[in-house]
Formats: structure tokens, C-alpha cells, sequence
């Protein structure tokens, strides 16, 4: 081809929140024991309930074993060379940004994420977390006007512990699996949403995750409850700074919706993903699950997940509120050495429920991208209805695409349907293209953007765009 | 992952007894022959490993506890009562014992593999489709004491048909065949495996087609509601050749048949439709295993599945599309009736794909009936439940209309639905 | 329109190419002053649509001698969007479908290209729509195709019409259109002529291939060129076009035949 770029070489370009903060960080020493979990929720004075919950989810996570059954591939996790605790030093979560260090603000600046009262978003509302804790949350007071609280989850344990107490550990209970049993032993911080009866939040809410210590693991937890008639759009965003090990990241996101709530969750997940032949990079071990408890209640998830050395994450929907609302849009890209088993579970229960999947993979030089998805119609789900699409787009002949998609059905009045497909970008197209006077890279991005519409419709505006460029960035160099 | 660690022996003991009972029961594979070698390796292998549970991802959705409740002996060989064969069939007998070509005349262009030839041959095919170490298949090879081998070339005008009828014996029928086409050869074969009591038929068919042949295979399996099928058909294509399957099994209290296929070096047709059909307490099910190994090959695969009563109908379609399988056309459907909510779909196809140049395409549905048929039926007169009627027949008769020919005499349709019968 | 004096805007001297190991051009000479309508003629194989593609630059044909001038530039040292700027445009025998693109972005993005080749300024989303709706109208095309995916379930004519209205609006210098009349009925065939004939003028230039004398019925050709087995055999006016649908290519065949025998004979 008389191309000098190649789809192959649009695909690797070099990872631009690779950098590291210079702060001086309070850290726990390596290791997990039953006195390492007492330890950070002394740090974070927790009330004996959570320490509770800490410790039977502890106790559990060493009779589990950690699961084998997606396509992933990475040696063995030393859970003790692990340090689960890890915050900048300054004091107390500051009552005014005036008071963070510059140095954290000037961080999250170089993220696109300015946090001071002049430079930040006008209508998105952000909780800013560093390694273990929380930082800054920005349009607080604004928030509290309507009632929504918006906040890290250490403080929401500390001013509203009963709502904490109340839902925490509801939707993922903390023996659910492994990874969400680890992290319900450790969580250190994360966001804590809580929309009431009525209320439909005036601004977008969003938290912003970054990795900065290199043998530090992150185990955030976020908590969203949406009351009867609340309804609110969410979104999180992550980087990590790049290492030449491995560090792991297991959170867990819980949502709970009342009837007639809904919660929108999307997220542009960028976590460093290791170089070119695989060293390095965040292995990415989440659980996120909503509980649609209301009659008429909606949660849907998007997802843009470009990064992590290896993704497993299935956000997932109980349908329980009769007439409830599921849906799940995603797109994985992956390359050089990556490996994404992600997917969701549409889980049924109620009648009339209704669940839409679009899932766009799209697998680069020698990754793997796998698509594994359950949807499970109760036998109480009349009328449930789901609807699944999902579309593989390879690049190259070194990557794998594979699409497991569970399909479990005990209600004969309900309806299935589920399509797959695989496509690449062929060289025809790219020429007809360029034959058009577009340049190479403008083709495929075009394409690939193209492929993945049906999902970024569905960001909330001010991160489609990002979306976009995201994708284009990370296919640079891959295809040709 | 937690119950992983906790199987408790005395379970697992009482399980692998029956396999042992079996065993124990099958005369003892001490000839020299083909057969012989092969028994002892599968018997070891069958002994090393536990009975499928649902631990295993291959039995997640299907107990087997119907097929150790059967009795652990080789079944007697009984008189059965069969149509009479149609026109243009050459029906050999399968009773495990007897040799079903005595006093048969082999029309030209086939003729029985034996001796070294037969020694080389047997088990080749499980291998290259990977289904060697598959329980059913070591179950098969430990207690199988006769192979029906034969090798085509030409064209054969003939059906073969390859008819088994347990009755109502209790035990084991094993059988195990081997078809071997030579290149440009082409066949139709026809296996009909009837049951009427609890007793398990147990069958292997391994099929190599060379360069340019064709094999249209057929399956019909009406079961009886204690008795257990396990059939695995193995089938090794090279390049040009054509392998058309149509099968129906139902009625069984655990059917199970696992085609599974490997274009050696692609660039070849194969065909798979299939109908099961799971009502009562029955368990159906399909795993199907498709491979590319080679550039340009073809799959058109489309599965349906009836689930009433408390039925249970599983189905498990993989196509894997390595490095090698540019330019690979793959399409699979799964289609899927639930006609009772105490019965249960569960369904998924899959997916594996490295290499860019292919089209694959998969899609499942599952539902009842659709309702604006049957009010069309409805709006000209028909009563609801003969429409449901209809419609069921017409969903199964997509399928079953594209058996041989020779299936005819047996009443595909009305054998699976269980009419007629006392 | 000949005119001795207008300057030459593609010039190609005995063009070679082959797509994989299989030599196509074996070549081929050919000059195109402004102002001129070129056809080529010749059975399928004869290595029409493969200048086209060469023109274009397409990735699986491969220049192995010969040169092409696009206005006094190298022309094959250009990426093939770099040849779209300039004013090369290549109207396709086969249109391809790009699911998830829509037209009018894709329309858009590539007409902008070609102003910023004009050094003209990008026109911005208001803008262009104003200039698409016009040109719309050259190839009677229904708005609602814009809304669409490029090409993506369009019939054959739709396709075609979206390649002149892709003309229409990246104002060419030189079009090559590929079989164009291919797949047409008559009705479409004609919408697709005015279009080519709206557009054509003094200062470009349309080179059009094609095996059936229909198009040629509509649209005029200065020259008409007769290609075989990877040369151009013969050229005249449009009498020889006339000449070939009265005889069939049969006489291609014998005259080919005559000057292939010679170097054979040599070896």
C-alpha cells in the first residue's frame, strides 16, 4: 500500500496521562491481613458496622478463589506484595480548594479535569480521588441546594452513615466474587451519589480516578441511590500513570433505583494499559451491578474502555421493578497485548422488563477482546423483553474477537433476540475514502467512529467528543 | 470457584460406580484386535476422570443423573419391530453384537475397512476434531467391542441406513462407526436410533471425506422418556468436500449429540440443521464444535429447539476461526420455542475469531409462538390450540423435511412428537 | 472540445502495472488537454478499469514502468487522497459501502479536503449543507440520502448518482469515471449524463471508461480509444465507437492477435 501510516500504526500512540506526581504520599506497609483491613478503617475512623463488613467480606475472600473462567491470561497475583493503602499527605479533606496542595490540583489540571473555582466544567459537578482517597469535590454546596449529596464515600460514612448502612453491600454483597470480596475488605475511597424522592439532579455528576503510586492497588467503591421519581447522570473517568508493573485496580460499583428513577452511569475508562509487548499496565478487575427495585425504573450503563493491560467488567442490571429498564452500551478497544473480557448480565425478574445490549468490540495487534454476556428471563418476567447486538471489528490478523453470549430463558412470554457479526475495515473502504481526498487516519478514525456511533450517542455530550479522539488516539499505528 | 474445592468423595465414588459397574460389565478387552487398544486406553482414561457434573462448562446446564439411573450392563440384543425400508435404502442393523453386513450385499463402491487399515484409521478423526478425551466418546471406546468401518469411492446410489432399536431392554448399546470417503466420492447416510425403555444408546460416528466428496448425513433419534442417547459425530473435511447434516432427536430423558467438525485445510462446505425437542422431564441438547483450520471455508449452521412440559433444551454452538481461516463465511442461528414456563431455554453461541478477512455471523432467538401467526390462523377459523398446532409442526418441518428420504417410513415428525405411541 | 493549445492536464507515457504477480498495463500512452471528453473502450479485462485504478492509486496495483503527469506533477508519487485534492476523481465501478459513515459528513469532510488542495477556505456545516442542496439537484437526488450511511443500501443508480454528486462537489480537473454506465437504467442512465455533461467544461477534463456505445450516446467524446490486453490498440473520434458496436470487438481480437504473433515469433 502506498500509505506510509498504516491502520497498524494509527492504533499505538504514546499514552499521554503516562506522568507521575511528585507528592509526598502516606502508605501502609505491603501486604493483606485481618490487621491490615482493621488499619484503614481505623485510618478512616469507620463506624464498627463497617468494619464488620469489612472483616466477614474479608474472611470470605480467603475461602474464594480467583476466577479462571474468562479468556485472560496474566501470571499469578501476589496479593501480599500489594500495598492497600495509600493517600498524599496533607491533612483532613480540605474545607476549601484554596487549601489542597497545589501540586493535586496542578495533577488533575494536566488531566483536562481543572478543579479550581475558575478554570472548572460549568455544568458538571467533580469528585477528584488520588490513589486511596478523596481529594475534592467541586458544586457541592450547589448540590445540597436540591438535596443531592455528592461526595466521597469515606465522608457520606461520616455524615450520612445511615444511608451508607442502609444500602452498602445490597446490590454486590461483599462475598459476590472474588475481586468484589477483596475490595469490599480494603475499599479506601470513592463516590457516594444519593438523589432524592423526586429530584432530578441538576448537573452532570462525575469522578475522576487516578492511579498515581506504582505498588499501590486502587479498591474504590461508589454507591449511587436514586429515590422514587430521582434521576441523574453520572460519569467517571480514569488514568494511572505508567509503570513497568502491573498494578490492580478492583472497585465495585453498586446503583440502586427506586420506581420511576433512573441513573444513568457511563464511564471513559483510559487506565495506563502497558506497552507494546505487554509490559506494564492496570489489570482491571471490576464489578459494577444495578438494581433496577422500583416499578418503572431505568439504569443504563455506557462504557468506552480503551485502556487497562487486562479488563473484566460486566456491568450488570437486576430487573426487578416490574416495567424496569436495563441497557448496556459498550465499546472495547484493544491492542498490542491487551486482553478485555467484558460484557453484561441482563438479569430479569420482574414482568414487562425490558433490556437492550449494543456491544462494539474492536481487537488491534496481538489483543483479545471478548464479548460474554448472560441474559436470563426469570420465570416470573411476562413480557420481558431483550433485545442484543453485538459487533467485532478486527484489525489485523493477530487479534482475537470472541463473543460468549449466555441466553437463559423460563418465560415463554418473553423474547430473545440476540445478533452478532464481525466486520473489519478493508482496504477498499479506506481507498474509496482517500480516493475522496481524506486523508489515512481521518478515514479510519471515520470508520471506526463509524462502527461505534450507536454507543457514543449515548455519552452525555461534553464526552462524545473525547470518546472520539480517545479511540483515534489509541488506533493510531494499527491498522494496514 | 467455591464449591470447586468442596466436592466430597463419597459423591463422587458413588458416580464413578456406575462407570465402574459398567466396565466391569463389558467383556474384557483382551483381543489383539483394532478395537482392543483403543478399549484399554478409553477404559483408563474413563476411570481417571469423574462423571460430567456441572462443573464442567461442556454439562452446566445438563445433569446426567437420568443416564446413572440406568442399569451399568451391555444391553441384550432384542427382536425389534421396524417399518420396512423405503426404496433406494440399504438398512443394515446395529445391535452391538451381531455383524450387520452378514448376508448383505455391499453395493459397488463400498466396502468394509478392517485389519491394519482399520487399525490406522480408527480414532483418527476424534483427534483431529479434539474429541478423543470427550466423556461420551471414552465411554463409547471402553465398551464398544465391534466398529462398523467402510470405505466409499464413487458415487452411491443407495442410502445407507444405520438403524438401531434398544426397546425396552435395560443397558448400554454402544456403537461405533467409521465411514472413510474417498476423494470426489459421495454418499447419503441415514442413522435412526430408536428407544422405547431405559437403556442408553451410545454412538460414534467418525466421517473423513477426501478432496471433493460429499456426505449427506442424517440423524433421527426419537427417544423414549428413560432412556439416554449420547451420539457424537465427528467429521474430518478436506478441501472441496461437502458435509450436509440434518438431525432431529427428542423424547429422550437426556439426549445429547455433539457434531463437531474440522475443515483441515478449510475451503470446504459444511451444513448443519437441527431440530431437538425436549417435553415432560426431558433433557435436549446440541454441542457443536465448528473449526476452520484453513482459508475459505464455509458453515451454514441453524439450530432449532422446542422446549414444553419441563423440558430442557440446551444448545452450545462454537465456530472457532483461527489465523490460518482468512476469507472464512460462517453463519449460525439459533432458534429457540418455549412453550411452557416450567420449561427452560438456555442457548449460546460462540464465537473465536483471529483473522480479519472472515464473515461470521451468529443470532438466537427465543420465544413462544408468534402471536400475530397464530391470530392470522385464528382470524380464518382455526381453534387456538390447533393453530399452536400448526405452527409447531411447520417450525419442526423446516428441519425434518430435509432428512434422506429414507427417513420417511419412520415418521420423522410424529415419532418425535410422541404421537401414536401407547 | 479540442483545442490544440490548451494546456495538458494529464499526460501518461507507456504505463505498466500489475495487481499481484499478473501484469494488467503492458503500456499504455495517453494525453488529456482541458476541455476534452476521452473514452476507452475495450472487453472486460482489457485493462480499463485497472488505469483507472492506477489513476486513483489504488494499493493492489502495482506501477512497474512508465510515467503519469497530473498537470506537469509526478502523479504516482501521490497518496491517493493527495491526487483527490489536486482535482483527480475517480468515479467507481463498484461504489463501496461504509456502514456507520454517514453521506453527508463523509460528503463533507471530503469536500473540504479538496477546497483546502484549492487553497480555498473549509466551508462550515451551514454552509455546506446550502452548497449539497444545490448540487443535489444536478443528479436529482432525494435529501434524505444524505441522512444515510455511505452507500449503504443503495441500489446500483443511487450509488452511481452519489459518485457524480461526489463530482459535483469536489469539482474535478480530471474525472475518471469507471464503467459508470454499468448497472444504469435508461432513465437513470440519463440523470447520470446531464450530470457528467453539466460539469464537464472548458478548463477540466473526463476520461470515460466504458464497453457499451449507450453512454457514449449521451455523452460526446472527443476521442475514443480501443483497449486490449493491457494497451491501447487503437484511437480515433467517435466514429469508432460507432465502428465497434457495428462490429463487435471479434476484429480487437484478429488485430491483436497480429501484433502479439509478431514478437512471439521473435523469441
Amino acid at each position: 500500500m502506498t500509505s506510509t501510516a498504516t491502520v497498524g500504526d494509527l492504533v499505538s500512540q504514546p499514552y499521554k496521562y503516562g506522568f507521575i506526581t511528585d507528592i509526598e504520599t502516606e502508605k501502609i506497609a505491603k501486604g493483606l491481613s485481618e490487621d491490615v483491613v482493621r488499619l484503614i478503617s481505623a485510618k478512616k475512623k469507620e463506624p464498627a458496622f463497617l468494619l464488620d463488613f469489612r472483616l466477614r467480606a474479608y474472611r470470605q475472600w480467603l475461602q474464594m478463589e480467583e476466577p479462571d473462567w474468562a479468556s485472560l491470561g496474566h501470571p499469578p497475583i501476589d496479593y501480599q506484595e500489594i500495598i492497600y493503602y495509600a493517600a498524599p499527605k496533607q491533612q483532613e479533606k480540605k474545607a476549601s480548594l484554596d487549601e489542597v496542595d497545589p501540586k493535586l490540583l496542578e495533577t488533575f489540571d494536566k488531566l483536562g479535569i481543572p478543579l479550581s473555582e475558575q478554570k472548572r466544567l460549568s455544568n458538571v459537578a467533580v469528585d477528584a480521588v488520588f490513589d486511596s482517597v478523596s481529594i475534592a469535590t467541586t458544586y457541592r454546596e450547589k448540590l445540597a441546594e436540591s438535596g443531592v449529596i455528592f461526595c466521597s464515600i469515606s465522608e457520606a460514612v461520616k455524615d450520612h452513615a445511615d444511608l451508607v448502612e442502609k444500602y452498602l453491600g445490597t446490590v454486590v454483597p461483599g462475598n459476590d466474587n472474588y475481586f468484589a470480596a477483596l475490595n469490599s475488605a480494603v475499599f479506601s475511597d470513592g463516590s457516594f451519589v444519593f438523589i432524592p424522592k423526586g429530584v432530578a439532579c441538576p448537573m452532570e455528576l462525575s469522578t475522576y480516578f487516578r492511579i498515581n503510586s506504582g505498588d499501590t492497588g486502587q479498591f474504590e467503591r461508589t454507591l449511587i441511590v436514586a429515590e422514587e421519581g430521582a434521576s441523574v447522570s453520572y460519569l467517571e473517568g480514569c488514568t494511572a500513570p505508567m509503570f513497568d508493573t502491573n498494578q490492580l485496580h478492583a472497585a465495585v460499583v453498586e446503583l440502586v433505583v427506586l420506581d420511576d428513577a433512573s441513573i444513568k452511569y457511563s464511564t471513559v475508562q483510559n487506565w495506563y494499559a502497558g506497552d507494546e509487548n505487554g509490559k506494564g499496565g492496570i489489570y482491571n478487575f471490576v464489578t459494577k451491578r444495578g438494581q433496577c427495585r422500583g416499578d418503572r425504573s431505568h439504569i443504563s450503563w455506557t462504557q468506552v474502555e480503551t485502556g487497562s493491560a487486562i479488563t473484566w467488567k460486566y456491568p450488570s442490571c437486576v430487573l426487578q421493578g416490574a416495567d424496569s429498564v436495563g441497557e448496556f452500551y459498550s465499546v472495547a478497544l484493544t491492542n498490542n497485548r491487551q486482553q478485555a473480557d467484558t460484557g453484561t448480565k441482563m438479569i430479569h425478574v420482574g414482568p414487562r422488563t425490558r433490556s437492550t445490549i449494543v456491544s462494539k468490540g474492536i481487537s488491534a495487534g496481538h489483543s483479545s477482546n471478548s464479548y460474554r454476556g448472560l441474559v436470563q428471563i426469570g420465570p416470573k418476567a411476562v413480557g420481558a423483553r431483550n433485545y442484543s447486538q453485538c459487533d467485532s471489528m478486527l484489525i489485523g490478523d493477530q487479534a482475537a474477537a470472541n463473543t460468549y453470549p449466555y441466553i437463559r430463558s423460563q418465560q415463554p412470554d418473553a423474547s430473545i433476540e440476540h445478533e452478532a457479526s464481525t466486520c473489519r475495515i478493508s482496504a477498499d473502504q479506506l481507498f474509496y475514502l482517500q480516493s475522496r481526498g481524506i486523508a489515512f487516519e481521518e478515514a479510519v478514525s471515520m470508520m471506526v467512529s463509524g462502527f461505534c456511533r450507536d454507543v457514543f450517542n449515548q455519552l452525555p455530550m461534553e464526552f462524545a467528543a473525547e470518546a472520539d479522539k480517545l479511540l483515534a488516539l489509541k488506533l493510531e499505528g494499527s491498522v494496514g | 470457584m467455591v464449591a470447586a474445592s468442596l466436592s466430597t468423595p463419597p459423591v463422587a465414588a458413588a458416580r464413578s460406580g456406575w462407570t465402574t459397574a459398567l466396565l466391569a460389565a463389558a467383556p474384557g478387552a483382551t483381543g489383539a484386535d483394532a478395537l482392543a487398544a483403543t478399549r484399554r486406553r478409553a477404559a483408563e482414561a474413563l476411570q481417571a476422570i469423574p462423571l460430567p457434573s456441572r462443573r464442567d462448562e461442556a454439562w452446566r446446564f445438563t445433569d446426567v443423573s437420568a443416564l446413572t439411573a440406568l442399569s451399568p450392563s451391555l444391553l441384550e440384543a432384542s427382536a425389534a419391530e421396524m417399518p420396512a425400508a423405503a426404496d433406494g435404502s440399504l438398512r443394515l442393523v446395529l445391535d452391538g453384537q451381531g455383524d450387520p453386513l452378514e448376508g448383505l450385499a455391499l453395493p459397488e463402491g463400498i466396502e468394509p475397512i478392517s485389519g491394519e487399515a482399520l487399525e490406522e484409521l480408527l480414532g483418527q478423526v476424534l483427534t483431529a476434531t479434539g474429541s478423543d478425551q470427550l466423556w461420551p466418546v471414552l465411554l463409547n471406546g471402553a465398551i464398544a467391542s465391534r466398529v462398523l468401518a467402510l470405505r466409499v469411492s464413487g458415487t452411491i446410489a443407495p442410502t445407507l441406513e444405520l438403524v438401531s432399536e434398544t426397546g425396552t431392554a435395560a443397558g448400554v448399546l454402544p456403537l461405533r462407526l467409521l465411514l472413510v470417503l474417498e476423494p470426489e466420492a459421495s454418499v447419503e447416510v441415514l442413522q435412526v436410533h430408536r428407544s422405547a425403555g431405559a437403556n442408553l444408546t451410545s454412538v460414534v460416528l467418525e466421517a473423513r471425506l477426501g478432496e471433493g466428496a460429499t456426505l449427506r448425513h442424517g440423524l433421527l433419534a426419537p427417544g423414549h422418556d428413560a432412556g439416554c442417547l449420547l451420539a457424537t459425530l465427528a467429521v474430518e473435511q478436506a478441501t472441496g468436500s461437502t458435509f450436509r447434516s440434518v438431525s432431529a432427536h427428542g423424547g429422550w430423558a437426556l439426549g445429547r449429540l455433539e457434531p463437531r467438525l474440522v475443515q483441515r485445510e478449510g475451503a470446504a462446505l459444511s451444513g448443519l440443521k437441527a431440530l431437538q425437542l425436549a417435553d415432560g422431564r426431558q433433557i435436549s441438547d446440541t454441542h457443536s464444535q465448528m473449526v476452520f483450520a484453513g482459508p475459505d471455508g464455509r458453515l451454514e449452521q441453524l439450530h432449532k429447539a422446542v422446549a414444553d412440559g419441563q423440558g430442557r433444551s440446551v444448545f452450545n454452538g462454537a465456530v472457532q476461526v483461527p489465523r490460518a481461516a482468512q476469507r472464512t463465511d460462517a453463519a449460525q442461528l439459533s432458534r429457540n420455542l418455549l412453550l411452557s414456563d416450567r420449561a427452560r431455554i438456555d442457548t449460546k453461541p460462540e464465537l473465536e475469531i483471529v483473522a480479519d478477512d472472515v464473515r461470521c455471523a451468529h443470532g438466537a432467538t427465543v420465544s413462544r409462538l408468534q402471536l400475530d401467526e397464530l391470530f392470522y390462523l385464528q382470524s380464518r377459523g382455526i381453534a387456538a390450540d390447533q393453530a399452536a398446532r400448526l405452527l409447531l409442526r411447520g417450525f419442526c418441518e423446516e428441519v425434518l423435511q430435509e432428512l434422506p428420504a429414507a427417513a420417511r417410513p419412520w415418521q420423522p415428525l410424529a415419532s418425535l412428537l410422541g404421537e401414536g405411541r401407547p | 472540445m479540442i483545442r490544440p493549445d490548451a494546456p495538458v492536464l494529464l499526460e501518461i507515457r507507456d504505463l505498466q502495472a500489475r495487481v499481484e504477480d499478473q501484469p494488467i498495463l503492458k503500456g499504455v500512452s495517453l494525453t488529456i488537454r482541458a476541455g476534452e471528453i476521452h473514452a476507452v473502450m475495450g472487453r472486460n479485462g482489457s485493462g480499463k478499469s485497472t488505469l483507472s485504478k492506477v489513476l486513483a492509486g489504488h494499493p493492489a496495483y502495482t506501477v512497474t514502468g512508465g510515467s503519469v503527469h497530473y498537470r506537469g506533477e509526478d502523479l504516482l508519487a501521490l497518496e491517493p487522497e493527495q491526487r483527490a485534492r489536486l482535482g483527480l476523481f475517480l468515479g467507481f465501478q463498484y461504489p463501496v459501502e461504509i456502514p456507520g459513515v454517514s453521506n453527508l459528513e463523509f460528503l463533507r469532510v471530503a469536500t473540504n479536503a479538496r477546497r483546502s488542495g484549492k487553497g480555498e477556505e473549509e466551508l462550515d456545516t451551514f454552509a455546506f449543507e446550502d452548497l449539497v442542496k444545490e448540487r443535489l439537484q444536478v443528479v436529482q437526488m432525494d435529501p434524505a440520502f444524505l441522512e444515510r450511511s455511505v452507500n449503504e443500501g443503495f441500489s446500483g443508480g443511487e450509488k452511481k448518482r452519489n459518485e457524480i454528486l461526489q463530482m459535483a462537489l469536489l469539482d474535478p480537473l480530471v474525472a475518471v469515471l469507471d464503467e459508470t454506465d454499468s448497472g444504469l437504467d435508461i432513465d437513470a442512465l440519463r440523470i447520470v449524463a446531464g450530470g457528467v455533461n453539466h460539469l464537464a467544461g472548458p478548463d477540466n477534463a473526463t476520461l470515460l471508461i466504458t464497453h457499451y456505445q449507450r453512454l457514449l450516446d449521451v455523452i460526446t467524446p472527443d476521442y475514443v480509444h480501443v483497449m486490449a490486453a493491457g494497451r491501447i490498440l487503437r484511437t480515433g473520434g467517435k466514429e469508432l465507437a460507432l465502428e465497434l458496436e457495428e462490429r463487435g470487438y471479434d476484429w480487437v481480437d484478429a488485430e491483436l492477435a497480429a501484433t502479439e504473433r509478431a514478437p512471439a515469433e521473435v523469441v
